[in-house]
């Protein structure tokens, strides 16, 4: 609504007027943040393609019983649920691994593994986000499930990484850790059973002012509290594994540190040695996750854009035990990452503007079909106008050219920046077409 | 956003002069509320202070637009995120209480009606408290001035913030229940600590070192 000359504002009466809004948490795309959204989701899934990886769409509804093998409690409060008419408890999909887990021990049970599989969607959370305020999320993703091993986890990350390339962004990291690594020091360390889930859920809380009171009122030994304090910090180049080494004293912790080295030399061979950094702190969802862990950030963004990691557990609990890894990117994170950039990407232009007045409506179609033939924007005006007319509704739709069309015989072709001429239309054509202005 | 600067929120009101102690303390930078109070956003080498509400200081990290925020650990309590809680700085020491009429027979759990109306500055923490305790609640949501409320007949309690007691005695009120104790926290943006580590990790040890903390 328009301010008025007094400078007031009358909000919409809302017991009359629909909401315009929309329904909070939800957003409309406009065709600058449709069109860059639809850009980067376009060369994700090209690259996931290039990969070998397969295209699958499942529905955005999944039957609670699906959805409750796969998520945690915290996750599965957090969806949209319902019943449908059968009576069913069905939910909106707040993520899509765990579709295409179902998909691969379901439909796909008889395919060979290993399975490349990808996917691009909305996912939906009732939560409103802290600050953010968004409940419906866009994610694209990439599962690759039946290979277990530090060749299977550096091709994710790899593949990870030439994602976040693909869309644009030219600054990025990747912090590679590894589940397995925490999970060995809490076994190693001497703790009443209680205390080690308040731990756990002090570091899931990222409270370490909670986790260093709670280690202080137990009685381990120096060393091991001091790790449990500070691996956390534990992050850098390679050299961090041999300092890690130094510090644990437990096969588990050890067989990760090793494994962690091994991925980190195929990723060096990948070509991407160099935007991986190893962080032995990555604190994630400890129940879900069973090895190598890792999360891309780009450049001045306050969280993750992609995530993912090992869980092989996870499709056992759908009947068909196999190993498995993937990640997925918030598309809405990295188009909102592109839209901030020093050049964010505008709107493609419509190359060509046809106008017509009586009798040239049928030289402008047939032009208009001639021209997106050749790929080009072309669009066709509603309604007649003169020569004024048409010049004006070409600036308010910013199209490259104008096209006048008045007869069969010849139309007044205008570029910007140059005088109007008159030619044939199928001149004009493929002067457009060739790029000749 | 500078590659090299460590931004830091500050929160206005009763925990800004501890915050400009442990900066000045820490060598980062030495302020006065007054000048910040001005400029809301002053450039030092390395660091760059913000001053913010305090209720906004989560806001400002989990988003990025601060690397790190000066908070207290009532207003995470009501605003819980994405960051990390990585210090507690021992400053602005306080307590969350019920607190009741001086006249009034509440006491402990057991003399609580079957549905207590509380007025409170924090909903979220509140009601989650009455949930643990299995008593059912009505929180009435207030933005100041919360004492006023039980004298008036709004509600029953008062869920609020005291560190010396004297504006509930003012008022006629008596603490029944303590929530919980709240200092200071030092918080960190998620990426920040990942991205920008070095730097980031060298102005969190410093406040460390200024806070006396471990």
């Amino acid at each position: 609504m328009r301010p008025r000359p007094g400078g007031f504002f009358t909000p919409a009466n809302p017991s009359v007027t629909p909401q315009l809004g929309g329904v909070p948490g939800f957003r409309d795309l406009l065709p600058l943040e449709a069109e860059i959204l639809r850009e980067a989701q376009e060369s994700l899934l090209a690259e996931m393609r290039r990969w070998g990886y397969r295209h699958v769409i499942t529905p955005l509804v999944e039957n609670m019983d699906v959805l409750d093998v796969g998520l945690g409690l915290e996750q599965r409060r957090r969806l949209f649920k319902f019943s449908d008419a059968r009576g069913d408890v069905v939910a909106l999909v707040g993520e899509r691994t765990v579709p295409v887990a179902r998909l691969v021990a379901g439909k796909l049970r008889s395919a060979a593994l290993p399975l490349r599989l990808c996917y691009s969607g909305p996912v939906l959370s009732t939560d409103e986000g802290r600050f953010q305020q968004r409940r419906e999320t866009y994610q694209v993703g990439a599962e690759l499930i039946g290979a277990s091993g530090p060749v299977a986890d550096a091709e994710v990350i790899a593949l990870a990484a030439r994602c976040m390339e693909a869309t644009g962004i030219r600054r990025y990291q990747i912090d590679v850790g590894h589940a397995e690594f925490f999970h060995g020091i809490m076994d190693a360390v001497k703790l009443p059973d209680g205390v080690k889930a308040a731990v756990r859920a002090a570091l899931v809380a990222r409270d370490f002012v909670a986790l260093e009171s709670l280690l202080e009122g137990t009685p381990l030994k120096s060393a091991e509290h001091e790790l449990l304090l500070r691996f956390p910090a534990l992050r850098g180049g390679p050299e961090i594994l041999e300092a890690a080494g130094g510090l644990v004293r437990n096969r588990r912790s050890e067989a990760a540190l090793t494994e962690l080295a091994h991925v980190r030399e195929l990723l060096v061979a990948h070509g991407i040695g160099d935007v991986v950094v190893l962080d032995l702190g990555a604190i994630r969802d400890f129940d879900y996750y069973t090895g190598v862990i890792f999360e891309g950030y780009g450049p001045d963004f306050g969280r993750p854009i992609a995530q993912g990691g090992r869980y092989d557990a996870l499709l056992a609990r759908f009947g068909r035990p196999a190993p498995a890894t993937g990640f997925m990117i918030q598309l809405d994170l990295v188009s909102e990452m592109l839209t901030r950039a020093p050049r964010p990407p505008a709107l493609p232009r419509i190359d060509a503007a046809l106008a017509w007045s009586d009798p040239g409506l049928n030289t402008a179609l047939r032009l208009g079909s001639t021209l997106r033939l050749f790929g080009m924007r072309a669009v066709v005006d509603t309604q007649p106008r003169s020569p004024a007319e048409a010049k004006a509704w070409w600036r308010a739709i910013g199209a490259a050219n104008l096209v006048h069309c008045r007869s069969d015989a010849t139309v007044s072709w205008t570029s910007e920046g140059q005088r109007s001429r008159s030619l044939p239309p199928e001149q004009v054509a493929g002067r457009l077409a060739g790029g000749v202005t | 956003m500078q590659e090299e600067k460590v931004s830091i929120a500050v929160p206005t009101g009763a925990l800004l002069t501890g915050a400009l102690g442990v900066l000045a303390k820490s060598g980062l930078a030495r302020l006065t509320a007054d000048e910040l109070g001005r400029q809301l956003l002053i450039d030092r080498a390395g660091v760059r202070v913000i001053l913010v509400r305090p209720s906004d200081v989560p806001a400002y990290v989990d988003h990025g637009a601060a690397d790190l925020g000066i908070v207290g650990k009532d207003i995470l309590w009501e605003t819980p995120g994405s960051h990390y809680e990585l210090v507690d700085l021992r400053f602005g020491g306080c307590r969350l209480v019920l607190a009741v009429p001086d006249a009034s027979s509440l006491n402990g759990p057991d003399t609580w009606p079957p549905m207590i109306r509380v007025a409170t500055k924090y909903p979220r923490t509140a009601t989650a408290w009455f949930d643990a305790h299995g008593q059912a609640v009505e929180v009435v949501r207030l933005h100041g001035s919360v004492e006023l409320a039980p004298q008036v007949g709004l509600v029953d309690g008062i869920v609020d913030l005291t560190a010396t007691g004297r504006t509930l005695k003012e008022n006629r009120l008596r603490i029944t229940a303590v929530l919980g104790s709240s200092t200071a926290r030092l918080i960190a943006n998620q990426a920040s600590l990942k991205t920008r580590s070095a730097a980031v990790q060298s102005v969190v040890s410093k406040l460390r070192g200024a806070s006396g903390g471990g």
